[in-house]
């Protein structure tokens, strides 16, 4: 007599479920360090050659062209950073490591390319008056941007971070000193140089791949397979970096607060100024949430899904959870803390530096809400990063979307309401993202055993 | 995957199947469908209960003309499962968890609870507990923290929780089951277990007579497999672990399909077992005695008779044959054990073990390993599954060493075409082997104890060095078979009892086609 009940043995597989929540794919959220670092490295260049180029509006040219390319390439890259980011997490969980280089060349084949062409036909419609070289070096470099922020993404999310700090400095480092010496070659020498570093980067990034992930294979197109990447992930990464960039292309493309510097181009010199200025504050607060996200956060995360894996007890893993839940709430306290004396400090020192730099205080309001608004954006990432990790990732898409979309109407409202309101579309919208998130947070840090149980995916 | 299937508008009987016909072929598939082919008079209607899809392979069978309606359903089957949503907290959801398990644990309650006889229980968001709530509501994550941890003696939560969703998960599949199922007069449910938990619910969502048949003891049989299941996990360490205390998990799998066949018995208006002994462990497990009934199983005679031409009897070469699945319930270790004692003695025996062997592989492969080891290569032979009827003319002795059995139906088989046996003593083996009551035919072959090789090789031996021992046994084998165990017999107490249920069932007769 047979019954099912011998068949039941088949059924207890629940290694599989929990497996897969433990995916690096909040990488992008860090990934903004590194575009910290090329705005840096654009701006010093561009300070460098001022008094060297002829004529002076070169520079201008020069950082505005730079910088729509870094826009642009992160935007467009962000599509597939964080989705293509999990899905190698996930092949390197379920022990494929040969598939990552095949499958991240077959990524660098379809974004470089669409980007290529996308960048190709922008430069060849758009940019009338602008010379062949010109048009030429911005698309290449259009297409090799998003190639470095795909694999720097990654990198993040593989936790090679010395990797790629050396790849940047290097790169950069070359894109400075031969900018120097192209100096006589205007901006298309400047240019060069930078397309120069880029290329050393690329290249320097890619060859941490191929050592830390040989394959027989080259090239592979798995992740293009459907239920290869999440949905969810292609549109957070969207949306997070069009969230970030919204309120610069608002006031780029106002007419009141921009002015046309090569061919399609603005700049507003009044917004971006003050705005990449008070990214640098945000230097002590990226490296708090590092810390404490990475060592006590992830080490209570750990020792969590174990507990829940290899059975523990109820009561541990409830304790597992507690210390979860105190050590992100302590990050993200430890955040807003240091955030808060780096924005005092920018306060106190701010107009000191701006008068030293040779910029207008009239700049100093504007320098002072940025500093406020990047200081939240620290904030934002640190709560995107702990919804990573637990998995949720239709908060993060949530999330990501309201930032998007609040920075984008604020904006466009704040350039009506006149020159004393600007930047307070960044920051709101980051101050109602990030007291959205907490609330969230603290909503399911509550419920996170019984997520974990009772809402796993089913396995077919 | 099942659409080629036959079906219809609704049928005199619904037989309610758990993992045997149409897919697994062995002694109840056989029995029900040889039970369709002998009351051609009926249109049947089957439900199969499997555990997944990826468990079965082709349907064995070929269908009886009046099997009307076949529908597959897989309880363990992940692929249906309602979206992942934490659905809308009811007020009354936590309450209704509490009060319905306090009532299920009551030893004194052999009964469905009532609420739960109602099959929109299962789908009534305000009034009951969808499958919604049970897989993923806060009230059901509450109340399954809460009963681990005052009931759990195991630490391991994550076993604990699997163990009480895959226990509960298959409910309701099983009440969705019964709310679509085509309508039928009577259902005949041929197991406790989930075919008799759908039979209840059937039976009280239709108020419809259920009769159950049980050729094994399900929850018999449950406990057997998960005394052995490595599936259940035992996290405790070597040294917390009492061999003599068999884990919390366990015992959960067992008190549920305990109280499960108390509620089938509960439900049943006619149970039925195959041998006395049976049906006392019926009483002792819940049954009523005044709904319990014998049908022993019974064998078409002809086929069988018509082979005794082909025998020829030489017993210096005897051959030894185990006809039945390869799997660890028929414990062929000892028959291949105790084949090394008959060989040992009777120098050209050979011993044949006839079944499939897709059901447990490991199991196949320890046997043939065994059999290397015992160095029995030269004398036993995996031949597979055969044609009975092919197999006994050439067979001198049936061998079955199984650790639980019903009324074996080889047995009877074997019987018919004059072929004496040796068992272990379990199930109505005895009762087939000696006889009872007034059945005086005498010994029709030996009986041996539980997992004792030396005694079932001895046994063997005696019998096959013995020919008049042998021939007697052989005409008693004949005679009680065609006395007791014909189908005949057996069809028309089954045609009595159907014909009982349909005329106490309200369901308007369906025209015939």
């Amino acid at each position: 007599m047979a019954g099912i009940g011998f068949e039941l043995r088949k059924l207890l597989r629940h290694d599989d479920y929990f497996g897969l929540i433990r995916a690096y794919s909040y990488a992008g959220i860090i990934g903004a360090g590194p575009w910290v670092i090329s705005i840096l490295g654009v701006v010093l260049l561009g300070i460098l050659s001022t008094n060297h180029v002829f004529p002076p509006n070169l520079v201008s040219q020069f950082e505005t062209s730079v910088t729509y390319l870094i826009a642009g390439s992160l935007i467009f890259s962000g599509i597939w950073q964080l989705a293509f980011t999990r899905y190698v997490s996930d092949r390197l969980f379920a022990r494929e490591h040969d598939l990552v280089l095949p499958n991240l060349n077959g990524l660098l084949v379809a974004a470089m390319g669409s980007g290529f062409v996308l960048s190709g036909t922008a430069t060849l419609f758009l940019f009338e008056g602008t010379g062949a070289l010109y048009r030429l070096l911005m698309s290449a470099l259009f297409c090799l941007l998003t190639g470095v922020w795909v694999i720097t993404v990654m990198l993040t999310g593989l936790k090679h971070y010395r990797a790629i700090i050396s790849a940047f400095v290097v790169g950069y480092g070359v894109a400075l000193s031969v900018g120097l010496l192209l100096r006589p070659f205007g901006l298309v020498g400047l240019l060069f140089a930078f397309f120069l570093g880029q290329f050393l980067l690329f290249v320097g990034l890619l060859a941490v791949i191929y050592r830390s992930y040989p394959s027989r294979q080259f090239l592979a197109f798995d992740f293009l397979k459907r239920g290869q990447m999440y949905a969810s992930l292609l549109a957070c990464g969207f949306f997070y970096n069009a969230g970030i960039w919204a309120d610069k292309i608002v006031f780029w493309f106002t007419p009141q607060t921009s002015q046309a510097v090569i061919g399609p181009l603005r700049a507003s010199a009044i917004y971006d100024l003050p705005i990449f200025l008070a990214y640098l504050s945000i230097i002590p607060g990226m490296a708090v949430f590092l810390m404490r996200v990475e060592t006590d956060f992830v080490d209570y995360y750990d020792q969590f899904y174990d507990a829940v894996r290899e059975g523990g007890s109820l009561s541990h893993i409830r304790n597992m959870r507690n210390g979860m839940v105190t050590s992100a709430k302590t990050g993200i306290f430890d955040i807003i803390k240091i955030q808060s004396l780096a924005t005092i400090v920018a306060f106190v020192i701010g107009p000191a530096v701006l008068r030293f730099l040779g910029i207008s205080l009239l700049y100093i309001p504007l320098f002072k809400i940025d500093v406020v608004g990047a200081g939240l954006q620290v904030v934002l990432m640190g709560i995107l990063n702990i919804f990573f990790y637990l998995d949720r990732r239709a908060r993060v898409v949530w999330l990501t979307v309201i930032f998007f979309g609040l920075n984008l109407v604020l904006s466009i409202i704040s350039t009506h309401l006149g020159l004393y309101f600007y930047g307070f579309g960044f920051s709101i919208s980051l101050l109602v993202s990030v007291l959205i998130g907490l609330v969230w947070l603290d909503k399911d840090m509550e419920r996170v055993e019984y997520q974990t149980f009772m809402l796993q995916p089913w396995s077919h | 995957m099942s659409d080629n299937f036959p079906k219809a508008e609704s049928a005199d009987i619904v037989l309610l199947l758990e993992g045997t016909f149409p897919y697994i072929s062995g002694g109840v598939s056989t029995w029900v469908n040889q039970l369709m082919r002998g009351m051609p008079e009926y249109r049947f209607a089957a439900v199969f209960l499997g555990s997944r899809p990826e468990d079965y392979g082709a349907v064995k069978y070929e269908f009886p003309e009046n099997l009307v309606h076949l529908e597959t359903h897989y309880l363990f089957s992940q692929t249906d499962m309602p979206p992942i949503e934490t659905p809308r907290r009811n007020p009354g959801t936590s309450r209704c968890l509490h009060d319905i398990h306090a009532s299920l644990r009551d030893p004194n309650t052999s009964s469905l609870p009532d609420r739960l006889r109602n099959i929109d229980f299962f789908f009534d968001p305000k009034n009951g507990i969808p499958q919604e709530e049970f897989l993923y509501g806060l009230d059901s994550w509450e109340y399954i923290t809460e009963m681990y941890q005052t009931r759990c003696t195991d630490p391991s939560f994550v076993d604990y929780f699997w163990t009480v969703r895959n226990m509960h998960s298959p409910i309701w599949k099983l009440a969705r089951i019964a709310k679509n199922l085509i309508p039928g007069r009577v259902y005949h449910s041929v197991s406790t277990g989930y075919a008799g938990t759908l039979g209840s619910l059937l039976h009280w969502h239709t108020k419809r007579p259920l009769i159950l048949s049980e050729h094994g003891i399900y929850t018999k049989e449950r406990r057997i497999d998960l005394f052995n299941a490595t599936w259940v996990a035992d996290r405790r360490s070597r040294l917390e672990r009492d061999p003599s205390e068999i884990s919390y998990l366990r015992e959960l799998w067992i008190a549920f399909f305990e109280s499960v066949g108390r509620m089938c018995y509960d439900a049943s208006d006619t149970i039925i077992s195959l041998f006395p002994e049976a049906q006392a462990r019926q009483f002792d497990d819940g049954a009523k005695p005044e709904r319990c009934s014998i049908i022993p199983n019974g064998v078409s005679i002809a086929p069988f008779a018509a082979l005794h031409g082909q025998r020829q009897d030489d017993l210096s070469a005897p051959v030894l044959c185990l006809l039945g699945r390869v799997t660890p319930i028929k414990d062929i270790k000892t028959f291949i054990r105790s084949m090394r004692a008959v060989v040992n003695a009777i120098p050209k025996a050979v011993g044949w073990i006839v079944g499939p062997e897709e059901e447990d592989p490991d199991y196949v492969a320890e046997c043939r390993s065994l059999v290397d080891s015992l160095d029995l290569n030269q004398h036993i032979q995996f031949m597979g599954f055969q044609r009975t009827t092919d197999i006994l003319p050439q067979v001198h002795l049936l061998v079955l060493s199984s650790i639980s059995e019903g009324l074996p139906l080889v047995l009877l088989e074997g019987f018919a075409a004059g072929v004496p046996a040796v068992c272990t003593d379990v199930g109505a083996c005895r009762r087939l082997i000696f006889g009872e009551g007034d059945d005086t035919y005498g010994a029709a072959g030996d009986i041996a104890g539980i997992a004792d090789p030396k005694a079932l090789g001895v046994a063997a031996v005696a019998l096959l060095r013995d020919p008049e021992r042998w021939r007697n046994a052989q005409r008693a084998a004949i005679d009680r078979v065609e006395r007791f165990y014909t189908d005949t017999l057996m069809f028309s107490r089954y045609r009595a009892l159907y014909q009982q249920a349909h005329e106490a069932s309200d369901l308007p007769i369906a025209p015939k086609t």
